[in-house]
């Protein structure tokens, strides 16, 4: 299987207040095309800091960080990126669909462009949204709109930082499964953050636990638990249950 | 027209009634203060001479163009100091020491240099104008999310392509209030550039007739400057909102209230 990311001893310092301070330290982990993974870890750990590496968006201090087999010296194409953010991620003047918009390569033509942003948005649910502006939606459509804009140019990688933490547990739910059926029509790999750890298991191939401070990848979750997944039957079974408990071990018991 | 422009006008009539009665009555008596009525005369009276639309013509076109040069000065540099903090580190202190002088007080300079002439009127509007609207788009600028920097360059976006789609317009509402500051200053110094420096347009016509004992033409052309405010803000405000139609739909929108 090819591999879309791979970190080795990856470390990141940042400069607060005027002094190094050491964000990240010995990350090693790769991600494997068509999966899912997700890193799950307290406030604090640096998973944030984590992503934006793997965006190109932060350089890390030291060790490789390559994308394709390439170091990565920047935002690479293909890679689309959802912050948690949505109200300050979204371009708020712009409609709907003119945000989505924002994700289309140039040399589409009119009626290419219309016609990919119709599907993208009808794939997430927001096909009567497209002349509405971002602040007339509820939050969970805002964030559909974000991920719809990350979806437009339909990227090989997604990558996911606690979008859903801001929603409530309704709306969440919902975007989760949408997410996993996002996935199967896209076949994108997907990196998704999050602090909650059945989200974590709910959504991943794998799950992997970003814990001390300076961060570090310690454990690596493999959930063999099959798809499609489902809210209720999913989170009732055992091995579902034996992973939250050993996840939350491996955290810390903090999260 | 709506319910709140209608009692504004209510407003407006019930003075200019009250001023009427009072000066007819000779409630209040000054030798110089006309009624109402008598300035509308004077009105009719300037339309039917013709030479007030020269006038208006030539404050409002040195208005405007110092308007506008204040414009590309005040968003230019205000987005450079907004977007880089170092440039700010450097500019911010003569910004803030230049800011403070009264535009007026170029008057002398301008007329030595550029005598009676429409370069002065320009020099005087286009000093004190430029500042709200460089200081209000720098404000803006450097009050962009830093999330939308991460957003244009997620999306590989030239800085140019990012200045222009992503930037620019999450500053259009800072900038706008400086446009609309400055417009209005900008009339208030071409008229005040006329009364005391350059001897043309609205401005002079003012004293020009204060000084030739013809109140009811005096206050007709004070009448007329503020009319031309009124038209020029809401015609700004038209044209904003032919540019950011979301941003005016959206309730709340502070700085779209006058």
């Amino acid at each position: 299987m090819q591999t879309i990311f791979d970190l080795e001893n990856v470390a990141l310092s940042l400069s607060v207040n005027g002094a190094a301070r050491a964000i990240l330290r010995d990350v090693s982990f790769s991600v494997a095309q068509g999966e899912i993974l997700t890193i799950v870890g307290a406030s604090g750990t640096g998973k944030t800091s984590l992503l934006r590496l793997l965006a190109g968006l932060n350089r890390q201090t030291s060790g490789t960080l390559n994308f394709r087999g390439t170091p990565i010296d920047g935002p690479q194409d293909g890679v689309a990126i959802v912050f948690q953010d949505y109200t300050n991620a979204l371009l708020q003047w712009r409609t709907v669909g003119n945000n989505v918009a924002l994700g289309l390569p140039r040399k589409l033509d009119r009626a290419g462009r219309a016609a990919r942003i119709g599907d993208t948005l009808r794939l997430v649910g927001l096909e009567r949204n497209a002349g509405d502006y971002p602040w007339q939606l509820s939050g969970g459509m805002q964030q559909r709109v974000q991920i719809a804009r990350a979806l437009v140019a339909d990227p090989s990688v997604l990558l996911m930082d606690e979008p859903f933490a801001a929603l409530d547990a309704m709306t969440k739910a919902a975007l989760q499964d949408e997410l996993l059926r996002v996935r199967d029509e896209t076949d994108a790999s997907i990196v998704f953050i999050t602090h909650d750890i059945e989200e974590a298991i709910y959504l991943g191939n794998r799950v992997a636990v970003l814990a001390g401070s300076p961060g570090a990848i310690t454990r690596i979750f493999a959930i063999d638990i099959p798809f499609p997944r489902h809210q209720v039957t999913t989170r009732e079974r055992p091995a579902f249950l034996r992973l939250r408990h050993e996840i939350h071990d491996a955290i810390g018991g903090h999260a | 027209m709506n319910r709140e422009t209608l009692r504004g006008i209510g407003g407006v009539l019930i003075f200019l009634a009250a001023w009427e009665a009072a000066v007819r009555t000779r409630l209040i008596d000054f030798d110089y203060l006309p009624a109402p009525s008598v300035i509308a005369a004077a009105l009719v009276e300037m339309a039917e001479d013709g030479e007030v639309f020269e006038e208006i013509v030539h404050t409002l076109r040195a208005a405007l163009a110092g308007w506008l040069i204040a414009i590309v000065i005040g968003v230019v540099a205000g987005a450079a100091l907004g977007l880089s903090p170092r440039a700010r580190k450097y500019c911010l202190a003569s910004v803030e020491a230049l800011r403070p002088l009264p535009g007026i007080a170029f008057v002398p300079v301008a007329i030595l240099v550029f005598g009676f002439s429409l370069e002065t009127e320009l020099v005087v509007v286009v000093i004190p104008t430029v500042w709200p609207i460089l200081v209000n788009t720098m404000g803006g600028f450097a009050a962009i999310p830093s999330r939308l920097h991460d957003v244009a360059r997620s999306f590989r976006m030239s800085p140019a392509a990012a200045t222009l789609t992503v930037f620019a317009p999450a500053t259009a509402p800072a900038i706008l209030v400086g446009l609309r500051l400055s417009m209005t200053l900008a009339l208030v110094m071409a008229v005040a550039v006329e009364m005391i420096g350059n001897p043309a347009g609205l401005g002079y016509a003012v004293v020009r007739e204060a000084a030739a004992l013809r109140p009811d033409l005096m206050f007709a052309y004070v009448f007329i400057i503020g009319v031309l405010g009124i038209v020029l803000n809401a015609a700004l405000i038209g044209a904003a909102k032919l540019v950011l139609p979301g941003e005016f739909k959206r309730p709340r929108a502070e700085w779209s209230r006058t």
